[in-house]
């Protein structure tokens, strides 16, 4: 339990210090900006999952009322992307999915662009394309990327594998799967699928670029990482940093899907182009939904081996992401799913394959606990079949597996008292639901009869952040003449409420009222001190790390120059209530006041100077993990998590009613009680769009056919659930800020297999497939009606045949 | 973006009608699906005839004659009428599940029909109530039975130079309805499917409409014979879903299956009878 | 009704065919009058000729409510709205609620009860609300679910909200 410490802000319920700028509408995002001779872009996108280009006449487009830019892809010379370098900005000869941006026009107005897009004229060669992933592991599928073993990409971290679709393999191998399974009493397999979906920020991806002489470039960006957009776009046109200066103001959400570098090198070109003119690009919602990075589809698929006495002794496990066109960022993603693929469960034997396919569609990104949502689906979906057939309570079949104090993770960390504890997060869900067993088929036959039947479901998770070795934060805590700070910091508070989060650290270890305490809602890389990218809920945890050593820093520089004027040593100052006094003598003090801008004495001699507190945290201690065996050290802190579903199905139409759904995370410590609940609802409810809604649809020639919200929907102010409720662990993180642990991404995995595994109870049918949509529910009601007989408990039945092996391979 | 088009506010329904006659004029009410077409390019429109400012669109009226509802009328105005929520209940029940509180505020009933989508949610009410679209044109006013005035999905009757001035329901001295429709989310979306029936046990009469389930509302035909030959509720439900089984036609699409919707319109159909006939047992007509 | 100009006059002075028309409309209690295109929405109208940029496009197609204005006193979607359908009309957006500085009840309701994240839908969303709140000063639970359930958002999962409108509803109803 946390450390019983007084804290004047952290864990108290602070509201969000930008609240007064959003709900007076004067919060500037940059979907609101406009700029001196602004111009606006606007795309041609392909209307072929792949074809060739075979010819791109652009005369009548040029000569177009207004436009002053006209791009095509032969004339950029560029790849950009994060961890696989492997994105065109504009399809060269090639276009990889139905969708992708071909021509870009820059003109005087979005119409004036608009109507030029519509006189480019192109000629194609429809190819034949890859929309399957499993068919895209095949030797006879066609490549998407026939030049990947061209590609640049994080070395040592991931394997793409030329001559092939797989832009990254990544393996788990710990003990002996094979011995494992020949043991075991009783063996299962089971497979599932997710769909790409989307993450739905309100504000769609938008910047504007401008091309400055002597190669300068100026950027604003709705994006969560303003260096790692600089970063990866000086790689990309070999520009030094130092001439690049993004701004991020504020942000309309991420969720992960503005994390990496998009819309800004398209934007820059073309501002080029039109000889230094800005250029604003801005997706429509429909752009948003087809030009714009997605959540990968998965297959997975598990082989799962455990005692008589309920203990899973082996897991081999196969995941195939449908990564889309690019992997620029999807090989992280099945990457981190891989280190997380077994659940929080101790296994001592377990093989993971986690394979990232290229396919001709739009392609992935990260989305809020990449890789985490879509492999706990399956996982907790097969804990609760493996139960069954065990013959096992699944509460208890999972009290039997967890991950405790001891145990070794897959990739071989050692789980301490620290860690966190998943046990007591299970225990609190499933108290909440009223669990109490899962029912018997004559408990199911009987409620059938009225109609609607309930059900409960329990399932777990667990994440860490998935992020390079060197992850870094900084922090600047810069005083004012009036002895107030500016904070300064390039995370991105997107709505999280990291910022509020920071000033109450800086608040605490500054030991002065939070009203003093200003954190400018922009970031700018020429001004605000770096940051890697604000991801995989780090940004608190890092964050609040260093504004700690920049308060201790600032802390001391006040000391130094008051122990001069109080005629005391350093270590006999105490700082509290934005003054510092002699630790036995409080009378003799200065307010901070006297001393932040340097103090001057009555003579007019002065000492000191401008007080800026300075403050780092780089991630501890891990490695990479190995090549070959995935064994190593990826995470900084795993934060662990349940959820507990009671539903009502309705028989007739399938529809589900969530009755109640309780959430536990042990979070370590609360830094803000008001955001972190805002977090776990929001990261639910999102989830619950995931397990219920959200899918994208594809033609058979793989076109988006859903991209708008009338037929791509979010879950409304009416579609939650009857009850809520969160519910807080706290187990120390002893490396984490007041111990506190990362949560943003949390909430949201795991809720789809709460629903199913609550789904089986009511109708004793198993689900495989996302989302749990009515037409898919009432689907499985009437296979189960036509065939009865065959519901043997234990029994596995597929909905639909899924095959991870389609196609070949 | 929407392309540049004339606009004009006519205070005279004879300067809008002329102003209709000509190719790509179109009629804006409330704009909700308008404003769509135009943005995506569905629409060519190059003249904008708003015609909110016409008084012979504003009347609403519900006496002897029947319910008269103008072509300014919003779904919310009708939502919102206690007297119509009394005499018809079925028309605000169907109207509050169009789209959006901020949609309902502008689009109007009018409009939903004249859109003419297979799940304009307001057409199955208007159906099974026996409506008619008044249309003008320059040679004058026209009434269009409302089965008549559903071509094809997406496509109404109307031929330039013609505006939907108002609808009018017949009279009916006693009587019950139901509304039902079923989409996707609780939240605001399109119909998978959407059900009215209406009944005058006295009269012998049963109209049931079912939306989404052909390219027009599938009026059922022969309803009124079948409910008048039942002898109990069972048997009546039996029946309908027959004739609703033969009479529908639905296809595909993102929304649902075709096989979806034809189980949901059973499921619907005895939902609603049961609600159009409570008494379990004996049979109120015979 | 309108003085049509022979010329458009878009952004940047490009020549398009259409026309330009003057619209006086009253906005957040005072009356301005501008010129616009006819194909220009309301939405753009606020955004592009008053700069007042508190209404958002979400989806430009009247689904997410990000854009949500009252017009003469009801909630709309400004994207479905043509900036010429407002001649004449009063309307209300994010930037004219609070007075002098000082925050509407609603305003800091939504601070204070965590009912703002990225704030992205946050305008239409107190718009909604307080049209909701003017017509029905105590409202129920299922009465705000309704207000609101045009107005998308991602980030809060919507409790906070609701929870936020529901005591303004209260707090009245103790004020009297
Ligand atoms: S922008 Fe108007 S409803 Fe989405
Ligand atoms: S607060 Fe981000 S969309 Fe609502």
């Amino acid at each position: 339990m946390s450390a019983d410490q007084d804290y004047k802000y952290i864990g108290k319920g602070i509201s969000r210090l930008d609240g007064p700028e959003k709900v007076t509408g004067s919060a500037m995002f940059v979907h609101d900006m406009t700029l001196p001779g602004m111009l606006y872009g606007k795309m041609v996108k392909s209307p072929h999952a792949c074809a060739r280009i075979v010819s791109i006449d652009i005369s009548e487009a040029e000569k177009s009322p207004g436009v002053r830019a006209v791009l095509v892809g032969r004339e950029l010379p560029y790849k950009v992307g994060i961890y696989m370098i492997d994105k065109d900005i504009l399809a060269k000869e090639v276009a990889r999915y139905h969708g992708e941006p071909v021509v870009a026009i820059a003109a005087q107005s979005e119409l004036a662009a608009e109507e030029a897009c519509a006189k480019v004229k192109i000629v194609w060669e429809a190819l034949p394309a890859v929309l399957d992933p499993r068919e895209g592991l095949s030797p006879a599928a066609p490549l998407v990327h026939p030049e990947l073993a061209s590609y640049s990409y994080m070395k040592g971290v991931f394997q793409p594998q030329p001559g092939t679709n797989i832009s990254h393999h990544q393996k788990i191998r710990k003990g002996d799967v094979e011995i494992a399974l020949a043991k075991a009493d009783v063996v299962w397999e089971a497979k599932f699928y997710n769909p790409p979906v989307q993450h739905v920020a309100m504000e769609t991806h938008t910047c504007i670029a401008q091309a400055l002489p002597g190669s300068q470039v100026q950027i604003w960006t709705s994006a969560q990482s303003p260096f790692t957009v600089r970063n990866l776009f000086s790689a990309c046109f070999g520009i030094p940093h130092q001439n690049i200066r993004v701004h991020v103001p504020y942000v309309g959400g991420g969720f992960g899907g503005k994390a990496g570098i998009h819309l800004e090198p398209l934007a820059y070109l073309l501002s080029q182009k039109a000889g230094g003119r800005p250029v604003k690009l801005t997706m429509t919602r429909e752009e948003e939904f087809g030009a714009m990075p997605s959540r990968q589809g998965l297959y997975s698929q598990f082989t799962t081996g455990a005692t008589r006495e309920g203990k899973i002794i082996s897991l081999v496990a196969k995941y195939i992401w449908d990564a889309g066109a690019y992997a620029d960022y999807g090989v992280n993603v099945g990457r981190a799913a891989s280190y997380s693929g077994a659940g929080p469960y101790e296994i001592p034997n377990c093989h993971i394959d986690s394979l990232v396919v290229y396919t001709n569609k739009v392609f992935g990104t990260a989305y809020r606990g990449f890789g985490h949502l879509e492999a706990l689906w399956g996982i907790e979906r097969n804990m609760d079949i493996g139960a069954r057939r065990l013959g096992l309570d699944p509460v208890e079949f999972r009290r039997r597996n967890v991950l405790r104090p001891g145990a070794k993770t897959i990739t071989g960390e050692t789980v301490t008292e620290h860690t966190g504890r998943v046990d007591l997060c299970l225990e609190k869900v499933a108290e909440e639901i009223g669990w109490n067993g899962i029912q018997t088929e004559e408990e199911r036959a009987q409620a059938m009869a009225g109609g609607k039947v309930r059900g409960k479901g329990v399932a777990l998770l667990h994440k860490a952040p998935a992020m390079p070795v060197f992850t870094s934060s900084a922090a600047l805590l810069k005083f004012n003449e009036n002895g107030s700070v500016d904070l300064l910091t390039s995370i991105i508070d997107y709505g999280q409420g990291t910022y509020t989060a920071l000033a109450q650290a800086a608040a605490e270890e500054l030991k002065m009222p939070i009203e003093r305490i200003q954190v400018p809602w922009e970031s700018d890389t020429a001004m605000t001190p770096y940051d890697w990218q604000t991801v995989a809920s780090r940004g608190a945890f890092m964050g609040c790390k260093a504004v700690i050593a920049a308060a201790r820093d600032a802390l001391q520089q006040i000391k130094e120059t008051a122990s001069q004027v109080l005629r005391a040593p350093v270590e006999e100052l105490v700082c509290r209530d934005e003054v510092v006094f002699v630790a036995h003598r409080p009378e003799e003090c200065l307010s901070y006041r006297e001393v932040v801008m340097g103090y001057s004495y009555p003579n007019g001699n002065s000492i000191g100077g401008p007080v800026i507190g300075r403050g780092h945290y780089i991630a501890q201690g891990l490695t990479h993990l190995d090549l070959e065996t995935g064994q190593g050290l990826p995470a900084l802190d795993w934060t662990y998590g349940a959820h507990g579903a009671e539903i009502e199905v309705d028989l007739d139409t399938g529809e589900i009613t969530v009755l109640n759904l309780a959430t536990a995370l042990d979070v370590g410590q609360v830094l803000n009680a008001q955001s972190l609940r805002g977090q776990i609802i929001g990261g639910v409810v999102q989830g619950l769009g995931s397990a219920l809604l959200e899918e994208f649809r594809f033609s058979p020639q793989g076109r988006l056919l859903n991209a708008g919200f009338v037929d791509y929907k979010i879950p409304t102010s009416k579609d939650l659930p009857r009850k809520m409720s969160q519910h807080i662990i706290l187990t120390e993180q002893l490396d984490g800020p007041y111990g506190a642990r990362g949560v943003a991404e949390h909430p949201m995995i795991s809720v789809p297999g709460a629903i199913g595994n609550a789904l089986y109870d009511a109708l004793g049918i198993d689900f495989f497939e996302l989302p749990l949509n009515a037409e898919r529910v009432w689907l499985g009601i009437q296979r189960k009606r036509s065939e009865t007989q065959d519901t043997l408990p234990g029994a596995i039945k597929l909905p639909r045949a899924i095959h991870l092996d389609k196609g070949g391979a | 973006m929407i392309r540049p088009f004339k606009y004009s506010k006519p205070r005279f329904l004879r300067e809008a009608l002329e102003a209709l006659e000509k190719e790509n004029a179109r009629a804006l009410a409330g704009g909700s699906d308008l404003l769509v077409e135009l943005r995506e390019g569905k629409s060519q429109a190059e003249h904008i005839v708003d015609v909110k400012a016409i008084p012979e669109l504003s009347c609403f009226s519900i006496g002897k004659d029947g319910i008269i509802i103008g072509g300014q009328l919003t779904l919310n105005e009708l939502a919102e009428s206690k007297e119509l929520g009394q005499t018809c209940p079925i028309l605000g029940d169907a109207a509050r599940t169009v789209a959006t509180p901020q949609v309902r505020n502008r689009a109007t009933l009018v409009g939903n029909l004249c859109t003419a989508s297979p799940a304009a949610d307001l057409a199955p009410p208007l159906f099974v109530l026996g409506a008619a679209v008044v249309v003008a044109s320059k040679e004058g006013e026209q009434r269009i039975p409302i089965q008549q005035f559903f071509q094809g999905p997406k496509k109404n009757c109307l031929q330039p130079g013609q505006l939907v001035l108002r609808v009018e329901i017949p009279p009916r001295s006693t009587g019950r309805g139901v509304f039902m429709k079923k989409s996707r989310v609780r939240g605001h979306d399109l119909a998978t499917i959407n059900v009215a029936g209406w009944t005058n046990p006295q009269a012998g009469i049963l109209r049931i409409c079912i939306g989404a389930c052909g390219p027009t509302p599938v009026l059922l035909t022969s309803s009124d014979e079948l409910y008048q030959r039942a002898v109990c509720r069972d048997e009546l439900l039996d029946g309908l879903a027959t004739l609703a089984q033969d009479q529908i036609a639905p296809i595909d699409d993102l929304r649902a299956s075709a096989a979806y919707r034809r189980s949901l319109v059973t499921v619907f159909l005895g939902r609603m009878v049961r609600i159009l006939f409570p008494e379990e047992g004996g049979w109120p007509h015979v | 009704m309108f003085d049509e100009t022979p010329q458009n006059t878009l952004p940047g002075a490009i020549k398009l065919p259409g026309a330009v028309y003057t619209i006086s409309v009253e906005v957040n209690g005072k009356a301005c009058t501008e010129e616009a295109p006819a194909q220009m929405t309301l939405l753009q109208f606020l955004r592009e000729r008053l700069f007042l940029t508190g209404a958002k496009e979400g989806c430009g197609v009247g689904e997410c409510g990000a854009c949500t204005v009252l017009l003469n006193g009801r909630a709309v979607d400004a994207c479905l709205v043509l900036a010429v359908e407002a001649d004449q009309a009063s309307v209300r957006t994010v930037e004219g609620e609070a007075r002098d500085g000082e925050l509407t009840l609603l305003q800091r309701a939504f601070i204070e009860h965590g009912a703002v994240q990225c704030g992205f839908c946050t305008s239409g969303m107190l718009l909604s609300a307080q049209s909701l709140l003017e017509s029905n000063p105590h409202p129920n639970r299922e009465e705000i679910v309704e207000a609101i359930s045009g107005n998308l958002c991602r980030c809060t999962g919507y409790v906070q909200i609701l929870e936020a409108i529901e005591a303004v509803g209260e707090g009245m109803e103790e004020g009297g």
